[in-house]
C-alpha cells in the first residue's frame, strides 16, 4: 500500500500544485488532492502508475493528456476532463461538462453522472462509459473508440462520425447528421457488458442501440444534397 | 408619332435597299456595322470562366476544390511599395561588406517560457502537413532549414519522425482535429502551434482528398484510408478566445512552461483577433493573410475570403502596441511572400518575422520545368500548376504516390531551400543595410513609400515624393 | 468575450462583495475592463442616474446643462451630485433626480444631447458602475464592495470587436428602459442588421457594442408586450451567434444560451440566494464548500429567477 501525498488547492497558483502532484508522483507516493474548489488544469500529463484522488468538484481539463494515470474526482468536472488522454482511467462521481474525453486515443474514462454536450468529441480510441445521460452533440466527428451512455442522449447523437461506435441504453432525443444505428453482434454486446462488469455495472436486461457512421460524408460526390447541406 | 412612317415621303425615289445596307460587312450573314465585340461575346460578369464555373457545379452538385492559392486579381500588391534608402538625410551601411543583425528571437517571455525559439534568419518554414506533402518533402524542408539556423512546423495531422529528425528546431502544429495529439510529441516539440484558421480558407477545417490519404497518412489521423478529410474549423474543448487562456495554461503545464505557444489565424479583422490573441496570452501570433496557400481547399474560400498580407500586417502591429504587448508577443507575418523584398517590405510593415509556404515548395522543385507530361495530364503546364490536392504533383511533393514522391531528391532538396533561405536573407539585409540600419529587425514603415494610393490607404505608408499617406 | 455573474440575494447585503470575488476568479476570461450593475433599496421619490462625462475639467458645465434639461422636464435634483475624484480625465458622477413629468425616453433623448456626458443607467434601484481595469481595480476605485443591494450582476470584459473605454464595457442599460442591465459572453453575427432596425424605431444605442443591443432587443419585446419569459425564448431565434446572457430588472433575473451550446454558466441556488456564473470556479468564490451546482450545458435555454426582496424606501 503506497504512502499517500496530500496536496492542497485553495487559492495557490495551478502551477504550484501540479508541481506538488507530481513530485509526489515521482516519490511512488498516491495523491489525494484536497479543498479544489472547482478550479481549472489540474493533474496534466500524469504518467502512468500515478494515482490521484480529487476530493471535491474540479474545473476545466482535469487530467487533460493522461498518460496512464488513475484519476478519481469524488464530485463534477468542468469542461474537456482527460482531453487528449493516451492511456489511463479517470472516475468521476458526479456530472461532466462540455467535451469530455475530447480527442481521446486511449483508456477509460468513467463518469457516474451524466455528461455535457459533446462528449466524446473528436475521439480517436479508448472508451467512455456514462451511468447518466450524454448531451447534445456527443460523438461529434469522433474517429474511433466507444461511446457507452446507459441513461440514453440528447439531441443530434453522433452526428457526424468518422468512424467508432455510440452505445446507447434509454432514450435518444435525436440522431445526428450522417449516422446509422445497427444491430450489434452477439459478439459486440458481450464486449460491451464485459466492460460494464468490469466497472461493476453488470445488467443483461439493456436495450442497446449502436450507432455508426453512415459514411455519406466520407466523400465528396455524395448526390445526396440533403447530407451536404448539413455541413 | 406612330410606328408606320410610310405616310412620310422622301423628296425623292426611295432609294435600293442595297444601297441602304452596306453590303454583307465582314462576317458573312451578318449585317455590316453591328460591332465586332457582339462577336467575341465580351460580357464582364458572365465571362468564360465564369460559365464554366456554373457548369462545373451544375453537374458536380458541390463547391470545386483545389490548391495552390487565390487567383483574385483585386488584391492591392506589394510591388505597389518601394524601400527609400539612405542618400542625404541617412548614412546607409555597406551593402556588401559590414553586417546586419538578423538573428530573430520568438516567444522571449521571462516566467512563461524557459526555452524561447531562437533563429538565424526572420524567416522560417510554414506549418504543411505530412499528408498535404510527401514525408520526403517534409524531410528536405527540414533539413534545408537546419542547416540556415532556421526551423519548420509540423503542420495538420502530427509529428512525422522524420521530420522531428531533419528539423534542429521544430515547432507542433494542434489543429482543430487534433488527429495524433499525443503528450509525448508536445514535450518533443520547441514550440505549440494553436491553430485557429489560415489565411488561404478562414473560418473552415483542413482538406485532405481520399488520392492523398493511404495508410501511413489514415493511422496517424485516425481516419479510414481513402476517405475524403474535411476537418472541424472549432476545436473540441474551447470554443472561443475568453477559454483559449485556460486552454494555454494547460499546454504551459503538459510542458513544464518551456516552450513558447503560438496562435495562428488567418486575416480578417487582425485588428481585434491579434488583440484578444496577445490578451489570452499567446507568446507569438502568426498572422496568415489572403494570398497563403494551401494543399487543397474550396476554390471560393481561397478567392473570397481573407485580406491581404500587407493590410493585415499594420492593423496587427497596431494592436499590439496599443495593447501595450509588443514587447511581450511577437508577430510572424505569412500570405503569398514571393522574395526577399517580399519580406524585407512585411518586416518593414511591421512583423518581427516572416513565414513562407509555397516559396519553400518552389524551392523543392514546384512549378519546374520537368515530367512535362505529367502536367499535360493535369491539364496543366509548369508555371500555372496548382493541381496539389490531386496527389498528382509533377514533381513529387504534394503527393502520397511513392513512384512521384522519389522524383523529389531529398539532399538537393534540402540544399535548394538553404540556398534559397540564404539569398533571401541577404536580400532582406542588402535592404536593410541600404537604409543604414544594423538589424532587419529595424526596418519600419517609414523606410517605404507607396506608389499607389490603394496602397498607401492600404498599409499607412507615405506616398512616394508626397511622404505622407493617403488619408481621407 | 467574458466572464459574467449574476448575485441575488435574499435579504439586502453586500451584493457587490459577492460579485466583485466572481470577477476576481474570471479576470482570464476578460482583464480590458469590469462592470458591475447593482440593484439597490427601491426608490419611489426618484430615479438614481449614473453618468461617465468624458472630460472631468468640463464636469461643472455639464452638471449645469444636465439640470437645465431635468428643470426643463419637470425634475429636479432630489440630492446633491456625487463623482469619483482621481486625476483620470474622465469621471462617473452619481446623480439622484425627481421623475420627469415628461415621458421618460423624451427626457432620456433631451440629456443625451449633451455630448461627451453619457448616461449608464438610470433606475429606481438600478447603478451601472464600469470603468477600465480589472475587477479589483474597478471596485476600488468606486466602492463597489461597500454598495447594500438585493441583485446585481457583472462583467468581466475581453473586448472582440470594439474598443476598450469605459463606457463601452458592460453591463449596458437597456435606454431607456429603467432599471434593465445586461451582461452577456459571446458576440453576435446579426448584430449590424437588428441595431439597424431598432434604430429606425427611434432607439438610441451609445455603442458598437452587440450587448448593448440585445439590452434594448428585449426590452423592446417586454414593451410590445411580451413578458421576460417569452422573450428570451425568442431571442433564441431572433439573435444569430455566440451568447449566453444575463439580464436584469428590478425584481427579476433571467438568462438565455445559444442553440449551439457554445458559453456556460454555472448555478447554485441557496433558498432566495442565487450566485451564477460563466465558471464554477468563480461561484465557488461564493460558496467554498460543496454545493449543488446547476449547470447551463446544453442549447437553447432560458431560466428566470425572482427577487424576493425587492425593499421600498
Amino acid at each position: 500500500m503506497a504512502e499517500v501525498a496530500y496536496v492542497e488547492v485553495g487559492d495557490r497558483p495551478i502551477r504550484e500544485v501540479n508541481a506538488a502532484i507530481r513530485a509526489a508522483v515521482a516519490e511512488g507516493r498516491d495523491v489525494v488532492v484536497t479543498n479544489t474548489l472547482s478550479r481549472h488544469n489540474l493533474g496534466i500529463g500524469l504518467p502512468h502508475g500515478a494515482r490521484v484522488r480529487f476530493e471535491g468538484s474540479v474545473g476545466y481539463y482535469c487530467g487533460g493528456l493522461n498518460n496512464g494515470a488513475q484519476l478519481e474526482i469524488t464530485r463534477d468536472a468542468g469542461w474537456g476532463l482527460g482531453e487528449a488522454m493516451a492511456a489511463g482511467e479517470i472516475l468521476v462521481e458526479g456530472y461532466v461538462g462540455m467535451s469530455a474525453g475530447a480527442s481521446m486515443r486511449g483508456g477509460l474514462i468513467h463518469i457516474r453522472g451524466d455528461a455535457g454536450p459533446r462528449c466524446g468529441v473528436a475521439m480517436k480510441g479508448g472508451d467512455i462509459i456514462v451511468e447518466g445521460r450524454i448531451g447534445y452533440l456527443s460523438g461529434f466527428m469522433a474517429h474511433a473508440g466507444r461511446i457507452i451512455a446507459l441513461g440514453g442522449a440528447g439531441d443530434a447523437c453522433a452526428d457526424s462520425l468518422w468512424g467508432g461506435e455510440v452505445w446507447v441504453a434509454g432514450p435518444i432525443a435525436s440522431l445526428g447528421v450522417d449516422t446509422r444505428v445497427v444491430e450489434p453482434d452477439p459478439s459486440e454486446v458481450e464486449a460491451v457488458e464485459k466492460l460494464l462488469a468490469s466497472r461493476g455495472l453488470e445488467d443483461s436486461g439493456r436495450d442497446w442501440r449502436k450507432i455508426v457512421s453512415a459514411q455519406k460524408l466520407w466523400y465528396f460526390d455524395s448526390r445526396d444534397s440533403r447530407a451536404w447541406l448539413m455541413i | 408619332m406612330a410606328d408606320d412612317m410610310s405616310d412620310r415621303p422622301h423628296p425623292f425615289e426611295p432609294p435600293d435597299e442595297e444601297l441602304v445596307a452596306f453590303g454583307d460587312g465582314a462576317v458573312p450573314g451578318r449585317p455590316a456595322g453591328v460591332p465586332s465585340s457582339y462577336d467575341r461575346g465580351k460580357s464582364p460578369r458572365w465571362t468564360p470562366e465564369a460559365i464554366a464555373e456554373a457548369h462545373a457545379v451544375a453537374q458536380l452538385g458541390r463547391y470545386q476544390i483545389r490548391g495552390f492559392s487565390t487567383f483574385n486579381t483585386c488584391f492591392p500588391t506589394l510591388d505597389d511599395l518601394v524601400f527609400v534608402p539612405a542618400t542625404m538625410t541617412r548614412l546607409p551601411l555597406e551593402g556588401y561588406r559590414e553586417s546586419c543583425d538578423t538573428k530573430t528571437v520568438l516567444g522571449d517571455r521571462p516566467g512563461l517560457v524557459e526555452r524561447p525559439i531562437e533563429l538565424d534568419i526572420p524567416i522560417y518554414i510554414a506549418s504543411m502537413s505530412f499528408g498535404a506533402l510527401s514525408a520526403s518533402a517534409k524531410a528536405a524542408l527540414g533539413h534545408g532549414a537546419s542547416k540556415v539556423g532556421t526551423m519548420t512546423c509540423t503542420g495538420e495531422g502530427g509529428m512525422l519522425e522524420d521530420e522531428r529528425e531533419a528539423s534542429k528546431i521544430l515547432v507542433y502544429q494542434m489543429t482543430p482535429s487534433r488527429y495524433m495529439l499525443d503528450l509525448d510529441h508536445l514535450r518533443m516539440a520547441d514550440g505549440i502551434e494553436i491553430v485557429v484558421g489560415q489565411g488561404a480558407k478562414p473560418g473552415t477545417g483542413g482538406v485532405l482528398l481520399g488520392m492523398k490519404i493511404p495508410e501511413r497518412v489514415a493511422n496517424m489521423r485516425t481516419l479510414p484510408v481513402g476517405v475524403d478529410q474535411r476537418s472541424t474549423v472549432r476545436h473540441p474543448d474551447f470554443l472561443g478566445a475568453d477559454d483559449l487562456k485556460v486552454k494555454i495554461e494547460e499546454l504551459r503545464e503538459a510542458t513544464g512552461y518551456r516552450i513558447p505557444i503560438f496562435v495562428k489565424m488567418g486575416a480578417t479583422r487582425p485588428r481585434w483577433d491579434v488583440a484578444i490573441a496577445a490578451k489570452a496570452g499567446a507568446d507569438v501570433i502568426v498572422l496568415d493573410g489572403a494570398e497563403g496557400g494551401t494543399g487543397a481547399s474550396p476554390e471560393l474560400l481561397l478567392d473570397h475570403t481573407g485580406i491581404p498580407t500587407m493590410s493585415a500586417i499594420p492593423a496587427a502591429r497596431e494592436a499590439l502596441e496599443e495593447a501595450g504587448l509588443a514587447d511581450e508577443v511577437k508577430l510572424v507575418a505569412a500570405g503569398g511572400i514571393r522574395s526577399g523584398a517580399d519580406a524585407a517590405k512585411c518586416l518593414a510593415l511591421g512583423a518581427d518575422c516572416v513565414m513562407i509556404g509555397f516559396a519553400a515548395l518552389m524551392a523543392l522543385g514546384c512549378n519546374s520545368p520537368r515530367y512535362l507530361e505529367d502536367y499535360e495530364a493535369l491539364g496543366t503546364s509548369p508555371g500555372r500548376c496548382h493541381h496539389c490536392h490531386t496527389g498528382r504533383c509533377p514533381v513529387g511533393i504534394t503527393t502520397q504516390d511513392p513512384e512521384l514522391e522519389r522524383r523529389m531528391d531529398v539532399a538537393a532538396g534540402a540544399e535548394r531551400v538553404a540556398r534559397l533561405l540564404t539569398a533571401w536573407t541577404m536580400e532582406i539585409s542588402l535592404l536593410a543595410k541600404a537604409c543604414g540600419k544594423s538589424s532587419v529587425h529595424n526596418l519600419e514603415k517609414e523606410d517605404l513609400r507607396a506608389l499607389s494610393l490603394e496602397a498607401s490607404a492600404f498599409t499607412g505608408v507615405p506616398l512616394a515624393g508626397i511622404d505622407r499617406p493617403y488619408s481621407w | 468575450m467574458c466572464g459574467i455573474a449574476g448575485r441575488i440575494l435574499g435579504s439586502l447585503g453586500t451584493v457587490g462583495a459577492d460579485l466583485v470575488a466572481m470577477m476576481e476568479a474570471m479576470v482570464h476570461r476578460g482583464g480590458d475592463s469590469t462592470g458591475f450593475a447593482l440593484y439597490g433599496p427601491r426608490r419611489e421619490d426618484g430615479y438614481v442616474v449614473r453618468v461617465v462625462g468624458d472630460d472631468r475639467d468640463r464636469l461643472s458645465d455639464d452638471l449645469e446643462a444636465f439640470l437645465d434639461v431635468l428643470r426643463d422636464c419637470g425634475a429636479d435634483f432630489l440630492e446633491d451630485p456625487t463623482w469619483d475624484d482621481t486625476d483620470q480625465r474622465h469621471v462617473s458622477v452619481r446623480m439622484v433626480v425627481t421623475p420627469p413629468t415628461v415621458a421618460l425616453a423624451d427626457w432620456v433623448a433631451r440629456a443625451d444631447a449633451i455630448t461627451g456626458f453619457e448616461i449608464q443607467s438610470i433606475g429606481r434601484s438600478l447603478e451601472i458602475v464600469k470603468d477600465v481595469g480589472t475587477a479589483e481595480e474597478v471596485a476600488a476605485k468606486h466602492g463597489v464592495e461597500a454598495f447594500v443591494g438585493s441583485h446585481g450582476i457583472a462583467n468581466a470584459r475581453m473586448a472582440t470587436e470594439s474598443r476598450v473605454s469605459p463606457t463601452a464595457s458592460h453591463p449596458f442599460w437597456a435606454r431607456p428602459f429603467p432599471d434593465v442591465a445586461i451582461v452577456h459572453n459571446g458576440q453576435l453575427t446579426n448584430y449590424f442588421l437588428l441595431k439597424e432596425r431598432l434604430m429606425r424605431k427611434g432607439y438610441r444605442f451609445l455603442t458598437e457594442n452587440d450587448s448593448e443591443l440585445i439590452a434594448v432587443w428585449i426590452s423592446d419585446q417586454m414593451a410590445k408586450g411580451h413578458d421576460l419569459e417569452s422573450a428570451l425564448e425568442q431571442s433564441l431565434r431572433a439573435l444569430d451567434g455566440v451568447f449566453t446572457y444575463l439580464i436584469a430588472t428590478a425584481d427579476r433575473l433571467g438568462m438565455a444560451k445559444d442553440r449551439w451550446a457554445i458559453k456556460p454558466l454555472a448555478a447554485v441556488e441557496d433558498g432566495p440566494d442565487l450566485a451564477i456564473a460563466t465558471e464554477e470556479q468563480a461561484v465557488r468564490k461564493v460558496y467554498p464548500g460543496e454545493v449543488t451546482v446547476r449547470t447551463f450545458d446544453g442549447p437553447d435555454q432560458t431560466s428566470t429567477w425572482a427577487v424576493k426582496q425587492a425593499e421600498v424606501v
